[in-house]
């Protein structure tokens, strides 16, 4: 049972992250429409956000987290990522967001010290 | 109608004058594997999950040739061309002095392509 507790602690787990994401997200825009003045200070405070609630985890972790957001206005997006590093301890979470309004796709990728 | 050139456009991360920028050639190799893959072609759905992943694959594989001791991660985004706003933005907790990325934006007449790389040292 010890051993299972520790090894959660250090390892990525990938439905904790989606979470805090999505947390913030919700907090961030929530139904908010697409305003250009706004979408600068949005990404930035979302990835912040995710970020600061990751670091408090206190797990051996590097992170990375990136955004996207984008206006719906019928033009295609594809977005890819390849990682090359230790499958065994690092991991990944993508979560695709949307509301009336935009399309957001976060990121977050960690790596273990 | 305005011309639009390939490859003119290339944003850098505020990383960009470190050394793990320089020494990895990241911008370089970005650039290459951008233009080698999607220079004068129009954006076409049926094609564009093929050139994320090429994009991403043959940029991985250039900087894991190098045989540096880093772990990485190369991020691929493609948007048609049609007036849509799009704004992305990368943030890292990690150690500064070894660990490094590099963003470069790309464009053609048809579609917009933002590629990050982040290379994160490892321990030996």
């Amino acid at each position: 049972m010890d051993d299972d507790q520790s090894a959660e602690e250090t390892a990525f787990v990938v439905d904790e992250v989606s979470s805090i994401v999505k947390e913030s997200l919700e907090a961030v825009i929530g139904r908010n429409p697409y305003e250009q003045k706004r979408v600068n200070q949005w990404v930035s405070s979302v990835v912040e956000q995710c970020l600061g609630q990751l670091s408090k985890l206190s797990k051996p972790f590097k992170y990375i987290v990136t955004c996207i957001i984008m206006q719906k206005n019928g033009a295609g997006l594809q977005s890819a990522s390849s990682c090359f590093w230790d499958n065994t301890t690092d991991g990944s979470c993508t979560v695709r967001w949307e509301n009336k309004h935009l399309y957001c796709i976060v990121s977050v990728f960690g790596l273990a010290i | 109608m305005e011309e639009y050139h390939s490859g003119d456009e290339v944003a850098f991360s505020p990383d960009d004058a470190s050394n793990v920028v320089k020494e990895l050639c990241l911008c370089v190799f970005i650039g290459q594997c951008i233009e080698g893959i999607v220079g004068g072609v129009d954006y076409s759905q049926n094609k564009v999950n093929q050139w994320t992943a090429s994009i991403v694959e043959h940029t991985l594989t250039q900087l894991v040739k190098q045989g540096k001791p880093f772990k990485y991660i190369v991020n691929c985004a493609v948007m048609q061309k049609s007036g849509a706003g799009l704004h992305t933005a990368n943030s890292c907790y990690w150690d500064t002095t070894t660990d490094g990325s590099c963003t470069v934006r790309w464009e053609n007449r048809t579609m917009y392509c933002v590629v990050s790389v982040f290379a994160v040292a490892i321990a030996l």
